[in-house]
């Protein structure tokens, strides 16, 4: 009983500090709309792929037309024809992050190519950032496209010369146009193709597990739910410094049932924060949280009681609203981080992955894009939910055993 | 003097707090650690170490009577068995496709791939055409990416041949020259011959039709590796000191909740002498914190943070806007208790807004790019990238000019509300 009075009380202290409880939840709501805004603006109305610029100094020739065309037909990259001043300042534009890359195609391109010379076309990328492999990947790929029209093309005019003659230059270099025509048109519609399908997900969710916020919806909760351990750590801290810790020291409550009380009001609010986090994703951003509402709610669940239990020990060990900040910020950073909350950890290097999966943020991210993403079961939750309750409990016995009453 | 009597004691009292000296000068560096662990790696001479993707193959094709030599099903599998893709891949065979998509669904395999039975038949037969399914973990991107790179590439050498086949056919057939089999056949050697020189060269990382050119750089960065600890530092650096610009405008409201700040309005000091003094005390707690991380950055990770003159440029900018920023945000703080989430929030989220927080991704949208720009924070990391690109005081001058008068306007009116309060 004395639990629940202690954790009534800190929920009502909380509703009272209208500023604190609305930087809670308004704080992760803005962040997600300002990226929903920014990133799903991009997606509905601007073209999202990386871009890339096309100098193109070989102006007579279909072949770097034909080039153009199959950059256009990119997935990852936009060519963007940089006029003659811009062309200049192509390896600049590169530099300040305007473009991925840029690919020169120098005049008579089109003609070495035809005659089964070598061609070499110029592509300035800084190999060092991600975006640049990717659109050097791509050019690549383009280009390679083009040289096996040009290959076929040649083909075909060698075997057409040994069953008859073409009679002049001009005259080859129709037949070579007309094969590269031919050529292009065939890949557009390819005998053999190759399609990725999500496993788990459903005909129906095929769209969804594609969804560009299913890393930074879990993420941003992961994060704002870290961000509470301000608050979490602060009502320990606060009761200190005013004074009360002092006084229920002449009452018969122990230590574990004052954190338990703490740690239930705590929850309760970390809990609502996350449902207003969770269901902005799912009306707003369409993150399919609610295909397993059990599910999701142990893994909130879990992860939440290990926040709150974190923010009581440090709660416990802090001596002032300033190292209760320090701590909270740090433990925000260190765990969005490490728990893959901000970049996927298949992206970092091994050591950096396995020490981040050994985080309760990593398996809370687990938990979740095991149902929105993977489409998996309740089952699929239950180890996350197991490690994320162990942790809970270890840092609540430590919560206990370091607090104080003064 | 008394000003500065203030502002030393604020001064000494931070120094000697040891939470303060964290958040000034371990947190950056510590964040910075991090990141540099995580990504250092790619900009490293042995290359971005790539985690081994777990693919189960199903391999359906049955190629026809006519054609039984030809087994591309078979082939592909070799393709992807290959020893030089064993650091990429680990392949196992499937029965079926139920198992192989029940193994990337429980997670004992991220990727599986289906090959048809008509694979070989649509390949060699005009008109025919078959689809090789690649399942994934929907959580993974970076092994999948690779599976399906190389099976189009493989799929492409086999379609090149197809189509250099029928473009021939087509147009001996507009000629009225009937095409001989074995020229046909003949095409399509070729063409492989050609697909797999062309594979085996990218497969080297070199197509021999590109040629790569690095941009120009103002200054040739001592490694890649510095280059994005630069970045990231720079980020991490801009927001702990807006985070010290508003925790030490903290001591504000801490002095006045302990009554000492009422104590000190009781002495024969002018409340603008105490207030100023409070003021300087921040700008030279900042100042203190930058030169600290700009050296110690400098020198754990290598970074050059560019040109003397527009590194103190920037740095006067910087520690303007970010003392007047603080100053700011608590000016509107009633109490210790809402300080923390107050200065936690405004400042995750401007540093958010302001880009801090994403400085290693390039090609950023356009509009979050000019949205940056409402903010001091990203005046601040523009100034700061351009310095580090080798920018010199001409290229600088802007966003210091702009840290400068942002910084003041928010100083003006932080200190015009500290004032009501205490007047």
């Amino acid at each position: 009983m004395r639990i629940i009075d202690l954790a009534v009380k800190d929920l009502r202290q909380v509703v009272r500090d209208r500023k604190s409880a609305l930087f809670l939840v308004a704080m992760p709501i803005v962040f997600m709309l300002f990226f929903s805004l920014i990133f799903g603006a991009q997606g509905a109305q601007r073209d999202p792929r990386l871009p890339v610029g096309f100098v193109n100094h070989d102006l007579a020739s279909s072949v770097s037309t034909d080039l153009f065309s199959l950059l256009e037909g990119s997935d990852a990259i936009r060519p963007v024809v940089l006029d003659q001043k811009q062309a200049g300042k192509a390896g600049e534009l590169v530099r300040d992050g305007k473009l991925a890359a840029a690919l020169i195609v120098p005049d008579g391109f089109g003609q070495v190519a035809l005659a089964a010379r070598q061609p070499k076309l110029t592509l300035i990328v800084a190999a060092d950032n991600p975006a640049g492999q990717t659109a050097s990947n791509a050019v690549d790929a383009a280009v390679t496209r083009l040289l096996a029209n040009v290959q076929i093309a040649q083909l075909s005019a060698e075997a057409f010369e040994t069953s008859a003659q073409l009679a002049s230059e001009t005259e080859r270099q129709a037949y070579l146009e007309q094969a590269l025509t031919l050529s292009n048109a065939a890949w557009r519609n390819p005998p053999l193709s190759v399609t990725v399908e999500g496993a788990g997900a459903t005909e129906r969710d095929q769209p969804s597990w594609q969804n560009a916020y299913n890393q930074t919806s879990p993420g941003t909760i992961i994060q704002f739910t870290i961000y509470s351990l301000i608050m979490c750590a602060g009502v320990l801290v606060s009761e200190r410094k005013s004074g009360a810790m002092q006084r229920l020291l002449t009452t018969p409550i122990s230590r574990a049932q004052i954190i338990a009380g703490h740690t239930l009001g705590m929850l309760v609010v970390v809990l609502a924060q996350q449902a207003v986090l969770i269901a902005f994703s799912y009306f707003v951003l369409g993150i399919q949280y609610l295909r397993v509402p059990l599910a999701i709610l142990l893994v909130a669940g879990a992860y939440a009681l290990w926040v709150v239990s974190l923010g009581m020990l440090i709660g416990a060990v802090a001596r002032s609203d300033d190292q209760v900040v320090m701590w909270s910020l740090i433990a925000m950073f260190v765990f969005s981080a490490l728990g893959g909350a901000w970049f996927p950890l298949e992206f970092t290097g091994k050591a950096f992955a396995a020490i981040g999966h050994l985080t309760p943020s990593a398996w809370a991210m687990d938990g979740f894009q095991n149902i929105i993403m993977r489409g998996l079961g309740l089952s699929s939750v239950l180890l996350p939910v197991g490690i994320l309750l162990a942790y809970a409990a270890a840092f609540f016995a430590l919560a206990v055993w370091r607090f104080r009453f003064e | 003097m008394k000003m500065l009597d203030i502002a030393l004691k604020d001064l000494l009292r931070y120094l000697r707090t040891a939470f303060l000296v964290v958040m000034m000068f371990v947190v950056p560096l510590l964040m910075t650690g991090i990141f540099y662990f995580a990504f250092g790696g790619q900009g490293s001479s042995a290359g971005f170490n790539v985690p081994v993707t777990r693919v189960q193959i199903v391999n359906l094709d049955r190629p026809p009577a006519q054609s039984s030599r030809l087994a591309f099903g078979e082939m592909l599998i070799e393709f992807l068995q290959h020893e030089k893709l064993a650091t990429l891949l680990q392949v196992t065979i499937a029965p079926d496709g139920a198992s192989a998509r029940e193994a990337v669904k429980n997670r004992s395999a991220e990727v599986a791939v289906i090959i048809p039975a008509n694979f070989t038949s649509a390949a060699l037969t005009p008109g025919e055409g078959a689809t090789i399914t690649i399942v994934q973990d929907p959580a993974r991107t970076l092994g999948p990416g690779i599976v399906k790179g190389l099976i189009s590439q493989f799929v492409d050498g086999l379609v090149g041949a197809k189509i250099a086949a029928s473009v021939v056919m087509e147009q001996f057939g507009q000629r009225g020259i009937a095409v001989q089999a074995d020229t046909l056949q003949n095409v399509a050697v070729q063409y492989a011959a050609w697909a797999v020189a062309q594979g085996q060269s990218r497969g080297e990382g070199k197509n021999p039709a590109l040629e790569l050119e690095a941009p120009p750089r103002k200054v040739e960065p001592a490694s890649e590796k510095t280059v994005v600890a630069g970045l990231i530092m720079t980020g991490m650096m801009l927001f702990f000191v807006f985070y010290t610009g508003a925790g030490t405008a903290e001591s504000i409201i801490q002095e006045d909740e302990e009554g000492t700040l009422a104590r000190l309005f009781t002495t024969p000091t002018l409340h603008s002498v105490i207030l100023g003094g409070k003021f300087i005390g921040v700008f030279i707690t900042i100042i203190v914190q930058l030169i600290v991380l700009l050296i110690a950055s400098a020198l754990a990770f290598g970074i050059h943070w560019g040109e003397l003159p527009a590194v103190v440029l920037l740095s006067i900018g910087l520690v303007v806007a970010a003392a007047g920023f603080g100053v700011f945000v608590m000016s509107f703080v009633k109490n210790m208790r809402q300080a923390g989430p107050v200065v936690g929030g405004v400042l995750t989220l401007s540093g958010m807004v302001g880009g801090l927080f994403t400085t290693g991704i390039q090609n950023l949208p356009a509009a979050y790019e000019t949205i940056q720009l409402l903010t001091p924070h990203g005046w601040a990391l523009r100034g700061w990238k351009l310095a580090l690109a080798g920018g010199g005081v001409s290229d600088v001058l802007l966003p210091a000019l702009v840290m400068l008068a942002m910084g003041a306007v928010y100083f003006a009116v932080g200190a015009f509300l500290f004032r009501k309060r205490f007047a």
